[in-house]
């Protein structure tokens, strides 16, 4: 192979900070999007308050957010927003993208291929390092005076580019930009990374037919992302110079309170569009990951191969294909030729296909298992079960007529929590949970973890289908307070019901947090093959070492799924064992 | 400052006592013979199955109180357009097969986890794949999506190629709030610009005297900008003002002259606009949307500063208003506000919601009030601190309502541009809020 184990003496910068190691990148990815993860999740609970209860005064949230953003212990309505739009942000880009591709891109391209690192180590570190930046930048938004970016998480323009129309537009949407444009540096450079290594480091016998579908689901969302990130940062650099520059790509006859401004001849429109374009993948980009990781763990949880594993490659590369050309499905009304949104319709619906094979494949790879109930299981199992539910909600969004009585209300937040949040947050604590002992050679408490999966997965459910409810009955989402409108009186204790599950739900996360830290430094200590799992990965020492196996690589010789396979001792046949003589593959 | 001090100690406090719980677990573990958290107990398992079945059902449960609650539209009622009742339809349609699947396959997830759990002495089917399987949950799924796509993209192409020419309504929406144009016996609107808007004209409507107006305006301004200009100057030509001050006059300056500039360049153009300065004769701005039953209506909607999005929640109607571009909706209301009032489901559920309602006035030391069904316009399009109250009463009434309402509502002027005796007051305040 290219280089042979490295054993000379690091100090701790270049073993902790400045590693160019996969490992120790995966681990600063992963507590980076735990930080972040927690800040996401508790705007959340906060701004959830105001929505519960609105017309109570919550102390607690003017000493958390200052005075001025709650004076009196009141929310501000500017700040309302400027928590939704960096909850959406956080979460979306930071925890859901950066977080779950970073951290397992990194920690299992290299192992499962049988690599000794990752194509370029350097640029790895680099990328890590810009991830580290744009948060930093982003988190630091909150701690301005007027306030972060607050005009959603899709920060449309105009109202994006003048602090006139929000406080937040002013120097927090300037962080905003900035952060997203060395995140998407950041993104790209770890994606290119991503793909080289899959196309050229694989060890000798694995073919791409014989990858694990977590390596599938981390290529074509690297190829995505390359595609589509590239576009959010030309939407971005557009949006910089309309702020600062006075060009005026998405500005057009405006009237503020000074008077007309210059502006003429742009169209919000086009941003929308180049927004979107990146949008619509990054979907694709959060899901398919979690998918990709459910599939490896309900195989090896349920001791029996995935169900149709060229099926489940084909119909990611269908999805993957099919998110390009569906991002018209946000704009539907946005006044765009009525045509067009009919093209939409049918190629969104489309998506449908391939996800309806994805789910059956799932179900019947647990039917007639024999299902071992860990707790990375179990966060699969409620994984497919959200994937399944939002799913079919996103049936009636993705049909331009119903979009008419349903767009932007509540209805599309519950959809979209279920079937991109939900599965792919539970699909990454599949993963924490399923390769936490790879990472730290500790085991994390099962029973904790247990416990942690039932309380998430009832009270994701009970936060957001109520939500589809509220969107049937006509309450737009992102308002600061539905009490102006007496037709929506009735849902003021659907709404307490609703906070008080996010309340709960997001402090069990604790539980989590506890786990997590303290098995890193407490937890007892792994054996090499926990899971007796088939994939390379479970070859290679506990302890981490540099080029990750001792010696030679492993051959393959098998497709990662040879579980309860007839004729054969143990319930597992690892990939580097190679095949009896008149074996067949699959 | 104390209450962040008790909040940290508690939270400290807190997680120590967790390790010392975990430190006292693991000595138990360790007492039990328990040597990895890897391995999960026969009993573990039998336990999370079961639990699967126990969470199925009180899931399933839950989406069925939600349904049986809040289903039937959540007070939105029958559609009051006609086209909202095709996408009604078209909704329930999709409901009846969604519904099904979600069910069926949470079933067999949640039932197939429960009854496959692990035990030592059974033995998982090794099953890699099944073409045919497979093609039946490919070719189903999109055999019954094709029904879903036709039917949508008929109901899609009705509302939005509707031909029927409507009676013209504009809807200008601005932070935070609406400004209604009814277009008149001719039936079109007077053109606008933003160029023109201003504090007496809301719209920027362009006729003759309007024209002149801005004009008057633009020049006052300017040299008002240049008389404070000269009169802060001192013998060698220097600015007796700060020099941000003084940039900033003389940028507004410029845009004054700018703005004066484009609109004699490409408005005030009247060998080409006589007939846009008469259109605009009899348009009227009001307060409130007042609409007749069963009249087809064409919605145009424009935005002043950023993107709103006028939703008509009883109508199934909406669509964004775009800076810079005009954006239509056609739709024709079927049922007037005193019949939906009269509907014993709508009373019913308006007894509720009053109840509700003073409750809630009644804490928060708010004198308590009737509330009735109104149909109602907001806003769906996060547009800045006021987005939550944009609201715009919309009221559906007979023929005859509606001429006693256009005639002689004291509140609600003629506002025309031929006439000048009407009253601009009430705009002026909306237009400079």
């Amino acid at each position: 192979m290219a280089h042979d184990t490295h054993h000379h003496k690091e100090s701790f910068i270049t073993k902790y900070l400045f590693s160019q190691d996969h490992k120790m990148i995966a681990k600063q990815y992963l507590l980076t999007a735990i930080f972040m993860g927690a800040i996401g999740i508790t705007l959340s609970a906060l701004f959830r308050m105001k929505l519960g209860w609105p017309d109570e005064r919550f102390p607690l949230l003017e000493s958390i957010l200052g005075s001025d953003a709650a004076p009196d212990g009141l929310l501000d309505s500017n700040w309302y927003l400027g928590l939704v739009t960096l909850h959406g942000t956080i979460m979306v880009f930071f925890v859901l993208t950066g977080g779950l591709s970073g951290t397992f891109s990194n920690l299992l391209i290299p192992l499962q291929v049988g690599a000794r690192d990752m194509a370029s180590g350097l640029l790895n570190m680099i990328a890590y390092w810009l991830f580290f930046l744009s948060s930093v930048l982003m988190a630091a938004s909150l701690f301005i005076e007027t306030g972060p970016a607050m005009a959603g998480w899709t920060v449309y323009p105009p109202l994006s580019v003048l602090a006139e129309f929000q406080p937040g537009s002013g120097l927090g949407m300037t962080l905003w930009l900035l952060s997203m444009t060395v995140f998407i540096a950041s993104s790209l450079i770890g994606g290119i990374n991503y793909i080289v290594t899959i196309l050229n480091l694989r060890t000798k016998g694995m073919t791409m037919t014989r990858l694990p579908l977590t390596i599938w689901a981390f290529f074509i969302t690297a190829i995505l992302g390359v595609l589509s990130f590239p576009v959010l940062l030309s939407a971005a650099v557009l949006l910089l110079m309309d702020r600062g520059f006075g060009t005026s790509f998405y500005m057009s006859d405006i009237v503020t309170s000074s008077g007309a401004l210059d502006a003429t001849g742009g169209s919000p429109i086009l941003y929308e569009h180049l927004f979107w374009f990146l949008g619509h993948p990054e979907v694709y980009i959060i899901l398919l990951p979690a998918l990709g990781m459910t599939s490896e763990i309900i195989s090896t949880c349920s001791r029996k191969p995935i169900f149709g594993y060229r099926a489940m490659i084909g119909s990611m590369l269908a999805i993957g294909f099919l998110s390009f050309i569906v991002w018209g499905h946000h704009m539907f009304l946005t006044g765009m030729n009525p045509f067009l949104g009919g093209v939409f319709t049918f190629t969104t619906l489309l998506i449908a296909i391939p996800s309806a094979v994805k789910a059956f494949n799932y179900i019947t790879t647990i039917w007639k298992g024999n299902v071992i109930m860990t707790p990375a299981m179990l966060f699969c199992i409620g994984s497919v079960s959200t994937f399944i539910s939002g799913g079919l909600t996103g049936i009636i969004l993705a049909d331009s007529a119903l979009d008419i009585s349903q767009h932007d209300t509540y209805f599309v937040v519950g959809h979209f929590h279920i079937v991109m949040g939900m599965t792919a947050i539970l699909g990454m604590f599949a993963g924490i949970y399923h390769w936490f002992p790879k990472m730290y050679g500790k085991s994390m408490n099962k029973r904790m973890g247990m416990v942690h999966f039932w309380i998430t997965i009832v009270c994701g459910y009970g936060v957001f289908l109520p939500m589809h409810f509220l969107g049937e009955g006509g309450l737009p989402r992102r308002y600061y307070e539905n009490t102006n409108f007496p037709m929506f009186d009735h849902f003021l204790d659907l709404n307490i019901m609703i906070s008080i599950f996010a309340s709960v739900g997001v402090i069990a996360q604790v539980i989590f947090f506890f786990n997590f830290f303290y098995s890193i430094f407490r937890g007892p200590k792994s054996s090499q093959n926990p899971w007796n799992a088939n994939s390379l990965e479970w070859t290679t020492p506990v302890e981490h070492v540099h080029g990750n196996w001792i010696g030679e690589i492993p051959t393959v010789h098998r497709w990662p799924y040879d579980y309860s396979k007839p004729g054969k001792d143990t319930d597992f046949v690892p990939q580097h064992i190679p095949l009896d003589d008149n074996e067949e593959e699959h | 400052m104390e209450i962040k001090f008790i909040i940290i100690i508690t939270v400290a406090l807190f997680f120590i006592a967790l390790v010392q719980l975990m430190k006292i677990y693991d000595l138990a573990a360790k007492v039990r013979g328990e040597k990895s958290q890897e391995k999960v107990s026969r009993s573990e398992n039998m336990l999370m199955a079961n639990l699967m079945l126990v969470f199925m059902v009180v899931f399933f449960g839950f989406v069925i109180w939600l349904i049986s609650k809040y289903g039937s539209n959540s007070g939105l009622y029958t559609s009051a357009t006609i086209h909202g009742r095709d996408i009604d339809e078209l909704l329930m349609f999709n409901w009846w097969i969604i519904l099904p699947v979600f069910f069926i396959t949470n079933t067999l997830l949640f039932g197939f986890s429960w009854k496959y759990y692990h035990r030592e002495e059974r033995t998982a089917l090794y099953y890699p794949h099944n073409n045919k399987l497979e093609a039946v949950w490919t070719i189903v799924p999109a055999i019954v999506l094709a029904f879903i796509v036709i039917y949508g993209l008929m109901t899609w192409n009705k509302i939005m190629y509707n031909q029927e020419k409507g009676e013209i309504v504009e809807v200008y929406g601005y932070q935070f709030g609406w400004i209604v144009r009814y277009s008149g016996v001719d039936n079109t609107l007077g053109k606008a610009d933003y160029k023109m808007v201003s504090a007496t004209n809301p719209l920027g409507v362009i006729t003759e005297s309007t024209i002149k107006d801005t004009y008057l305006e633009i020049d006052q301004r300017v040299n008002d900008i240049d008389s404070i200009l000269s009169n802060n100057i001192n013998g060698d030509g220097e600015y007796l003002l700060p020099e941000s001050k003084v940039d900033k006059l003389q940028e507004e300056l410029d845009r004054h002259k700018r703005r004066k500039y484009r609109i004699e360049a490409s408005i005030d153009r009247k060998e080409n606009n006589v007939n846009v300065y008469e259109s605009s004769n009899d348009d009227i701005i009001v307060q409130e949307i007042h609409l007749v039953k069963d009249q087809p209506y064409t919605f145009k909607f424009r935005s002043k500063d950023v993107i709103h999005c006028p939703w008509f929640p009883h109508f199934r109607a909406q669509i964004n208003a775009v800076p810079g571009m005009e954006t239509s909706f056609a739709l024709t209301p079927t049922i007037t506000t005193a019949e939906m009032r009269a509907d014993p489901d709508v009373q019913k559920h308006w007894e509720n919601i009053n109840v509700i309602h003073n409750e809630r006035k009644r804490r928060i030391g708010e004198e308590e009030e009737r509330v009735l069904f109104d149909y109602v316009l907001m806003c769906n399009k996060i547009c800045g601190a006021g987005h939550s109250n944009m609201q715009l009463k919309v009221i559906v009434e007979t023929q005859e309502e509606f001429n006693n309402w256009i005639e002689n509502n004291g509140d609600n002027k003629r506002l025309t541009f031929s006439g000048q005796e009407v009253s601009w007051s009430k705009t002026k305040e909306q237009a400079s809020l």
